[in-house]
């Protein structure tokens, strides 16, 4: 019988060659990529998201168990790609032109990744047009926009704008977030949710989906 | 009171007194802004003409950079790190890659030269023009050149955990450097040190509180015993949440803690309560929202605010939270110095 609860921990603490490790033996017990993700991984993740929501890890525990969640990722990604509805569902995410800070969107993306999405990471000082471009390209169900310096939130309008003008806004919806981002400018500009953080990122993600 | 000097009102405010009325600055002025307040004038020029209290002087704007690829606007630092300009400034280079990416690196590692002719320039002219006026402020970054040129900030905090041997040659590394570079500062006649290290985010420390006591602190600690050796204040700067390592960053012996962010919920008042008789305060005017996109009055109506939660007494320095960067509006910061000068004359006439 596969132990979850050991995989579960080995994540939390960061433990990458043991988490590896785990994930291999649980497949090699034909245990599902999908059963490992929702017995494994969303749990470590659930619990490596309150922990850090509530102060009592910091960055680097949050990057340790990162790198642990990434390779059991990597060991289940060939199954999970032949069973594509196993994945929550598909996020592009990436911090808006002019703006290179990337600490709240990689956590976001962790955090994702943890809670079963395809995550496509699209880097920072990424334009309106290229958002645009792989919205156009490929299926999303989420575009997650990230800002940290005031003077880059209007490029999250632009991208808006630009996938309105390509008839593209209702092929997607649009999550937006960082420090200086406010509710009221989710509204503003149309943006379909605000996410407060990583936590609040995922749980607005999974009810955006439902709607 | 008789009106003091800008350097003397900065000098009173940072040892905790009441100067005649509260001091102003900023630890980064954007040109575009300065540009659209009065055309054409230099740095210097434009903090005469705004009578600002003290002149900055930040070190990655000071540097010299080798020019790697002048078509894509890349460049090397003096750490090794490839820089790259881009829109976010016009005249901070951001990272590309780092100078460590190994332990091996690490062995081979040649410190940069701190003692670099002409590396003091810009605050030998400083001194020229304003020593004894105004406060000439020249900052240090030893934790931000680790995660900005050194390291990376991931494999750093990821270091802390998997390799701290690692991080604590880093730190020795700068430790060695910044100490040279700070006795060099002084020597030149830089009247304040200001550490600028960003240490927190919106949610609080980077790092645990045990992991900023071990690695962290002990660089700022090092240069602010040093400064006071020579008589020298020693500020802190760093961005976000700090109440969880607020005590940490007192006990080092700095003389003031800016910006008290209030994007990360950094209320002035309380830190006032908690701090105001060992530290003085500095900033908290909102340049997120409200200095881009508030109207001038809520711009006065903020500053009158921080005025009575933190000026009473002295220990307080008005300017905005984090710096006047590109998409402030102009008015609004035009407003915000004029306030301070309104409301901030000693005895405060606020409730």
């Amino acid at each position: 019988m596969f132990d979850f609860a050991e995989l579960v921990n080995s994540v939390v603490e960061g433990d990458v060659s043991r988490a590896a490790e785990l994930t291999r033996k649980a497949l090699d017990t034909q245990i599902s990529a999908k059963e490992i993700l929702d017995n494994g991984l969303l749990p470590a993740m659930d619990r490596i998201g309150n922990s850090f929501e509530g102060g009592e890890i910091f960055l680097p525990e949050l990057l340790m168990a990162g790198d642990a969640m990434k390779a059991s990722i990597e060991l289940l990604r060939p199954e999970l790609a032949k069973k594509g509805a196993s994945y929550a569902g598909r996020y592009a995410i990436g911090t808006v032109q002019g703006d290179l800070h990337d600490i709240g969107k990689n956590i976001v993306i962790l955090m994702l990744e943890g809670n079963g999405w395809d995550v496509v990471d699209l880097g920072t000082d990424v334009s309106p047009e290229q958002f645009c471009d792989v919205i156009k390209k490929s299926d999303f169900d989420i575009l997650g926009l990230s800002a940290l310096l005031t003077f880059t939130m209007p490029m999250m309008a632009e991208t808006i704008n630009n996938l309105k003008e390509a008839g593209l806004r209702n092929k997607v919806k649009v999550m937006i977030g960082g420090a200086p981002v406010t509710p009221s400018f989710a509204d503003q500009i149309g943006a379909d949710a605000y996410a407060r953080d990583a936590v609040e990122a995922v749980a607005l993600a999974k009810s955006l989906l439902n709607k | 009171m008789q009106s003091l000097t800008n350097l003397e009102r900065m000098m009173k405010a940072i040892s905790r007194q009441e100067p005649d009325t509260i001091p102003t600055f900023e630890i980064d002025i954007d040109e575009r802004i300065m540009e659209a307040i009065k055309p054409g004038l230099s740095y210097e020029d434009f903090c005469e003409y705004m009578d600002l209290d003290a002149v900055c002087y930040h070190e990655t704007r000071t540097d010299q950079y080798e020019v790697v690829d002048e078509a894509k606007k890349l460049v090397r630092d003096q750490w090794g790190a490839i820089k790259q300009y881009t829109g976010v400034s016009l005249s901070i280079p951001v990272t590309r890659e780092v100078a460590i990416k190994s332990k091996k690196d690490l062995d081979t590692y040649t410190i940069p030269d701190p003692d670099r002719p002409g590396r003091f320039k810009r605050q030998e002219e400083a001194v020229k023009r304003f020593k004894g006026k105004k406060a000439i402020i020249a900052t240090v970054r030893p934790f931000a050149t680790i995660k900005d040129s050194l390291r990376g900030q991931d494999d750093l905090f990821k270091d802390m955990i998997r390799d701290p041997d690692m991080v604590d040659r880093l730190s020795q590394i700068v430790s060695d450097y910044y100490l040279r570079y700070t006795k060099n500062l002084i020597d030149v006649g830089v009247d304040i040190v200001m550490e600028t290290a960003d240490w927190a985010f919106t949610h609080g420390p980077m790092v645990a509180p045990k992991h900023t006591a071990r690695f962290i602190i002990p660089g700022l600690k090092e240069i602010a015993q040093y400064c006071h050796s020579r008589g020298i204040p020693c500020l802190k700067h760093t961005d976000g949440n700090l109440w969880a390592i607020f005590d940490l960053i007192v006990e080092t012996g700095v003389d003031g803690v800016h910006p008290i962010d209030p994007l990360a919920g950094m209320d002035l008042g309380e830190a006032k309560a908690k701090y105001g008789d060992k530290v003085c305060l500095m900033g908290n005017v909102d340049c997120g929202n409200l200095l881009s996109w508030g109207s001038k009055e809520e711009v006065r109506e903020a500053v009158k605010d921080c005025i009575r939660k933190a000026g009473k007494g002295g220990g307080y320095i008005c300017m905005s939270s984090n710096s006047i960067h590109g998409a402030v509006n102009p008015e609004n910061y035009v407003e915000m110095v004029r306030a301070i000068r309104e409301y901030g004359k000693y005895p405060l006439s606020l409730s």
